[in-house]
C-alpha cells in the first residue's frame, strides 16, 4: 500500500495536492548525473543504479519528486511536450503531468493511480532520464556560458 | 509525441491588458485568443499592478477529442491545469509566467476565457502579483463596497443575486481579488456570471426559463449575468468599506452582530489555500492584505429569512454600517 493512502484525503485548503508528503527518498545515477528521488509510493522508485559514491561532489544533480496521485485516473495519453525559458512541461493526460525546471534542477511529477509499475519503469523512467539529460546539458551550457562571460569581463 | 516551442517567433500576436488588479502581457499565435483580451483593454489601470506573461499556442494537436475533464495539480512553484474545451496550461509562480496549448474550440470560446481560463489564471497567480484572491462576494451600494463572506453553502451567491435585484452593484459573487492601491484596498472582480444552484429558482422565477448546466466542480448550476437582474449591477471594481459574514440559522429574522478584527483575520486566513514554502513573498502579501482587511468594520449576519428579506435587511442596515466606517 502506498504511504499516500493514509493521507491523500482531500484537504480543501490544498486543492492542487501540493502538500502530499513524499517521505521515501533515495539516490540514483543517470549517466554522470546524480538523481535524488523522493516519492510517496515504493512502486515509483526507478530501477536505476543506486548512487553509492561518497565523492563526485562536482557531478551534476537533479531532484525527482514523483507523487502517486490516487485521485488521477486513466492511462497514459500521447505526450504533449513544450519548452520555454527554464521549463520543460509534459502532459500525458491526468495520468502523468511533469515539469522540469532546469535552473532549479528539479523534475516534479504527478503519476495517476492506474499507471502500473511496469509502465512506470518501461515508459516513464526512460522519459524522465531523457528530460534529465537534456536539463543537465542545458545546465552545462549555461555554466560554460557564464564561465566564458566571466573570463571575458574578468 | 507532440513537441511545441514557445519561441517568440511562434507567438506573433501580442498585447497587454488589466484584469483582477493585475496586468497580463499576452503573446499568442491565435487571432481568436487575441480577441479575448478586447473586453479587458479598456479596464481601469492600477499603477501599482504587477505583470505576468501569458504565452498561448493554439495547436491542431489539441483538436483530437480526448475526455480528460478539468484537472489541477501543483508542486512547489509549478501548477498544471487541464481544462475543457481541451486545453493544457502550466503556471510558473516564481517567474510569473503562464504557458498553454489550446484547441481551436477553446481558442474560439469567449465564455470559456471569461468564466474559466482568466479567473483561474488570476486565482493561481494572484498572490505572486500582490493580489489576494478571497472566497467572498463583493457588492456596492452608493459607491461603497461590501464584502459578503461565509462558508460554502451559506448562500452568498443567492444573496448576491437578491442584492443585485435591489440595485446593488455586483463586482463578484464567488472570488474577489483584493489588492493594495494608494494606501487603501481595492476589490476587483472578473465579470463572471453569478452561479446559482437549481433550488434557488424558487426565489428567482426568471431562472425557470433557463437550463442549469454542469460547472467546473461538477455541480449543476444556473449562470446569470448580474445585469440580467438589474441593468446597473455589473461592476469591475470598488473600494470595500465593510464585511458581512453570512450564517444561516433556523430562527426567522436577521441579526447583525459586530465582530472583531480577530474573527475577520481568522476567517480569511483559515479558509485560504495553503501556499508552498517556495513562495514566501506571496504568503506575506496575502497575510498583509488580510491583516489590513481585518481592520474594516465587520458583522456576522445571522439570517433565517429568505434571500430577498435578507437583502432588504442589509439595505436597511447599511446606513448604520456606513456611519460606523466614518
Amino acid at each position: 500500500m502506498a504511504l499516500a493512502d493514509f493521507e491523500h484525503g482531500n484537504d480543501p485548503l490544498d486543492p492542487l495536492r501540493r502538500f502530499i508528503a513524499t517521505p521515501l527518498r533515495t539516490r540514483f545515477r543517470v549517466g554522470a548525473t546524480r538523481v535524488l528521488v523522493q516519492t510517496n509510493d515504493f512502486r515509483l522508485l526507478p530501477e536505476l543504479p543506486l548512487d553509492t559514491a561518497t565523492n563526485g561532489v562536482e557531478d551534476k544533480s537533479l531532484e525527482w519528486k514523483l507523487v502517486r496521485d490516487h485521485d488521477a485516473h486513466g492511462l497514459l495519453e500521447e505526450p504533449l511536450l513544450f519548452t520555454g525559458g527554464a521549463l520543460t512541461i509534459a502532459s500525458m493526460g491526468p495520468a502523468c503531468l511533469v515539469g522540469v525546471d532546469r535552473e532549479h534542477g528539479e523534475l516534479l511529477c504527478f503519476i495517476g493511480a492506474e499507471v502500473d509499475g511496469r509502465t512506470f519503469q518501461e515508459v516513464l523512467v526512460p522519459f524522465f532520464c531523457r528530460l534529465t539529460n537534456e536539463a543537465v546539458e542545458t545546465q552545462k551550457c549555461g555554466d560554460l556560458l557564464s564561465e566564458r562571460q566571466s573570463t571575458l569581463h574578468g | 509525441m507532440v513537441n511545441l516551442s514557445f519561441d517568440r517567433a511562434n507567438l506573433p500576436f501580442r498585447t497587454d491588458f488589466s484584469l483582477g488588479g493585475v496586468r497580463c502581457r499576452l503573446s499568442t499565435n491565435s487571432y481568436q485568443v487575441l480577441e479575448h483580451s478586447i473586453p479587458w483593454q479598456g479596464g481601469s489601470r492600477n499603477v501599482d499592478a504587477k505583470t505576468f506573461e501569458m504565452d498561448i499556442l493554439e495547436d491542431a494537436s489539441m483538436d483530437t477529442p480526448v475526455e480528460s475533464g478539468t484537472h489541477f495539480r501543483g508542486a512547489r512553484h509549478l501548477v498544471f491545469a487541464m481544462l475543457e474545451p481541451r486545453s493544457f496550461l502550466s503556471y510558473d509562480l516564481l517567474r510569473r509566467q503562464v504557458r498553454g496549448v489550446v484547441s481551436s474550440a477553446a481558442a474560439g470560446d469567449h465564455a470559456f476565457w471569461r468564466t474559466q481560463l482568466l479567473p483561474i489564471t488570476v486565482g493561481i497567480l494572484g498572490t505572486t502579483l500582490g493580489v489576494a484572491p478571497l472566497h467572498c462576494a463583493c457588492l456596492t451600494r452608493n459607491g461603497e463596497g461590501l464584502l459578503l463572506a461565509g462558508l460554502s453553502g451559506a448562500g452568498k451567491s443567492t444573496l448576491t443575486a437578491a442584492l443585485a435585484r435591489r440595485g446593488f452593484g455586483v463586482v463578484s459573487d464567488d472570488w474577489t481579488y483584493i489588492s493594495r492601491k494608494r494606501g487603501g484596498l481595492v476589490a476587483d472582480g472578473l465579470s463572471a456570471p453569478i452561479k446559482l444552484l437549481p433550488d434557488t429558482a424558487r426565489f428567482f422565477p426568471e431562472l425557470r426559463k433557463r437550463a442549469p448546466h454542469r460547472t467546473m466542480n461538477g455541480e449543476l448550476a444556473f449562470e446569470i449575468e448580474a445585469e440580467k437582474l438589474h441593468p446597473a449591477a455589473g461592476l469591475a471594481s470598488c473600494s470595500p468599506k465593510s464585511i458581512f459574514f453570512l450564517e444561516r440559522t433556523s430562527t426567522p429574522g436577521c441579526r447583525f452582530v459586530p465582530c472583531t478584527s480577530a474573527h475577520t483575520r481568522h476567517f480569511f486566513k483559515s479558509n485560504a489555500e495553503r501556499l508552498p514554502e517556495e513562495l514566501p513573498a506571496a504568503q506575506q502579501t496575502r497575510s498583509e492584505i488580510i491583516d489590513r482587511l481585518s481592520e474594516y468594520p465587520a458583522w456576522i449576519l445571522r439570517s433565517g429569512d429568505d434571500p430577498h428579506q435578507t437583502a432588504e435587511a442589509i439595505e436597511q442596515f447599511l446606513p448604520e454600517a456606513t456611519l460606523g466606517t466614518r
